[in-house]
Order: structure tokens, then sequence, then C-alpha cells
């Protein structure tokens, strides 16, 4: 049977900070607003368990934050579907074209909001402890670690958060960084301050041992070069993103880093197809930023479709 | 009744809650952080300890994870 094909004014992919934020102002301006997410509503932040940069929230859980942004984006008529799977974009016809498993939408605009998926375990073991051992979402996970020995591997913001909150269910929790920590000073300090955990920067997982399930790591410290073997029950994975743009890749021109090449006006080399967001390449990506993006998109859309309108009357 | 395992905060336990949801599905959800014999009926049922959304209707087959096609066919939907 053939696909039910249905016009929007506006699809946007993804329902992150970026995407929501377009949908609420989009459908404030009363355009007929779609969003459809292959993943999670919320994106990255959905796991987030304290959000402290956020401005007007002292500390805000991620789902909150997200389900009450949902919320105004529904309020203002935006529809969200988190259960269709989008199978492939054609972006340089007009009307744009995105298939889905279920329909066929014809958007006059797109705005790309597909922000980052968490870059996986690079390790040949990974696909045998996957789930049982290692894990990418601490939220959903943590509680199979409950008095045991927890590994987070990673340095960044989101890992130190992983690791202070993991430490609920452990009392021992290694944090291991190849490097460096690229948390902000507010994040290290409160994972130094914490008894739970032991800091192992500047070394790598080299290996991962186990019988049907995970039991010991091989940790090579980098500054003297030793391999050591640890007793490990469970690894949570947080070494950094990667930007979710194989929809597009044939689309739209990707930067080194796998991203969209667009502006600050979130404007694409196509004309009705933004970017925003973390998928779009820029210096800085932050929630703010990504709010900033979001409206950036709807508000150039807004302004690209009356344009449209007008051209149509003339 | 369906019966989903579930633990607060899990974002695709709450994908599934939705889904369920959105196709007028009854269910029950158990927390299986909460529950002591939720967690032991979910162990039994998938042999993995603590692994959630699980998914299903006669304490058998089961659905882990939030896998639409397979939801579809465990559910008849």
């Amino acid at each position: 049977m053939a696909k039910e094909q249905v016009h929007k004014d506006i699809v946007i992919i993804g329902a992150g900070m970026a995407g929501l934020t377009a949908a609420m102002y989009a459908g404030r301006m009363n355009l007929d607003v779609l969003v459809l997410e292959n993943g999670i509503v919320g994106g990255q932040i959905a796991n987030a368990t304290g959000i402290e940069n956020y401005p007007g929230f002292i500390s805000v859980k991620g789902a909150d934050l997200i389900s009450t942004l949902q919320q105004q984006a529904e309020n203002f008529g935006a529809v969200i579907d988190e259960f269709d799977t989008i199978k492939k974009v054609t972006l340089r016809e007009n009307p744009k074209i995105i298939e889905t498993e279920e329909k066929i939408y014809l958007a006059d605009v797109v705005i790309i909001a597909s922000g980052m998926n968490r870059r996986k375990l690079p390790l040949p073991e990974e696909r045998k402890f996957a789930g049982c051992g290692v894990h990418y979402c601490e939220l959903c996970d943590g509680h199979m670690y409950n008095g045991k020995i927890i590994a987070v591997m990673g340095g960044g913001n989101a890992a130190l958060d992983a690791a202070n909150f993991l430490t609920k269910y452990t009392d021992k929790l290694y944090l291991i960084h190849r490097s460096e920590f690229r948390a902000d000073e507010v994040t290290q300090e409160k994972v130094r301050q914490n008894p739970k955990i032991e800091i192992m920067l500047q070394t790598e997982i080299k290996a991962l041992h186990g019988a049907g399930k995970l039991e010991n790591i091989d940790i090579l410290d980098k500054k003297s070069g030793e391999t050591k073997n640890i007793a490990v029950d469970g690894i949570f994975v947080n070494i950094g993103v990667v930007p979710n743009t194989e929809l597009f890749k044939d689309e739209l021109k990707l930067t080194a880093s796998g991203r969209i090449a667009a502006g600050e006006d979130c404007k694409t080399e196509i004309e009705g197809v933004f970017a925003a967001g973390d998928v779009r390449e820029k210096e800085i990506r932050q929630l703010t930023t990504a709010a900033a993006d979001g409206t950036t998109a709807a508000l150039l859309a807004e302004k690209l479709l009356r344009n449209f309108s007008k051209k149509e009357k003339a | 009744m369906v019966k989903v395992y579930t633990v607060e905060g899990c974002p695709y336990c709450e994908k599934v809650k939705k889904y369920l949801k959105s196709k007028d599905v009854e269910f029950e959800a158990l927390d299986i952080e909460k529950d002591e014999k939720a967690r032991a009926d979910c162990l039994k049922l998938t042999g993995i300890a603590g692994a959630v959304p699980v998914t299903t209707i006669d304490g058998e087959n089961y659905v882990l994870d939030f896998d639409k096609q397979k939801l579809d066919e465990l559910l008849c939907l």
C-alpha cells in the first residue's frame, strides 16, 4: 500500500533542545509544524541529572526541562512524533521530502536538529558486553550495579556528572580518562571531593574480560606504560559524541567533524534547509546555544515561508 | 495484562510507556528498584539482572528496550 502523503510548513528533525525550541517558536507563529525524533525526546540532556547552567534555573533535571519545553511546543500546536522513523530525506526538491516508515512528509522548510549520539567504546569486546557490563545510560542501568564496582570512562562534564550520580549505587568507582579533564572546574571539584571516586587520568581501557558478564578490565597507564588488571562489574562510557548526520551526508556538505556546515543564521547551502544545535558546525555547543539556534532557525524559516507565499501570490 | 518493568528516570522506559499509551494498550508499570518481586520476576524472564525496559504480556516472551517492530509483534499492534 502506498504511504500517505502529508504536507507540513516545517518539518523539524530531532526533538532535543534546538528542535523543540524551533517547534515552540514556529508553532507560536501558527505554522503547521511536525517534529520527528528517531531516538529519545530531549536527546543528550534526557540523561542529565542536574543542569546548573541553564538561565533561570538553579538546578534542573534534563528530563524535567525537556518535558516542560515539549509541553510548551505542543501547546502552540506543534506535533511531536517519536515513534515513526525517518528512512530517507530529499532536500534539493521543493517541497522537500521526508520519508518515514509510515508516511511521506512534504515540507516547505526543514530544520535539522538531529544532534549527536554517544560514541561507542572502541574495543572489539564492546558488542559482547553491551548491556551486561558496558552501558551508555546511567539513569537506565546504574541500578544494576548496586554495591558493585563501577568504572566511568570519559573526561567531559557528562562523564563526571555520571560518575557523581553513580556513587549513589557504589562505594567504589573508577573514573578513567585518557588525558586531562575537559569538564568545567565546578564539576571537576565535585568529583575530587567525592570519596567514592578514584580518578585515573592518563589511562586507557585496553581490554574487557569476563564469562557472560564483565568481571575485570585491563588499564594502561600512559605515563608509566604499565598495564594492570582491575576488577570492575560495569563500565559507563562517556567518551564524546558523534554527529547524527548519516541521513544527510548525500544531500548536504558536512565538515571534517561530520557536522553540517551552516553559519550563525543556521542556513545551509540549500534554501529552506536549516541546521540548528549541536549538529551544526560551530565553536560553542551548549544548551543555551542550541536554544538560540532553534530560535534563529524558526524565525528565519517563518520569514522564508512568508516570502514563498508572496511569490506565489505575485 | 501487559507488564512493563522499568526504573525511575529511565528515558527508554518512558518511551515504551508513551508508545503503549499512544496505542491504547493497558499496562502495569513495575519499578524494579522499588519492587523486589518485580525485580526477581524480571530477572527470571530475561536472565539479565536489572535490564530495563522489559515488556511482556505472557511472562514468557518479552521485548528488551524500545523496539517498535518487536513491540508491535509481541502485542499484535
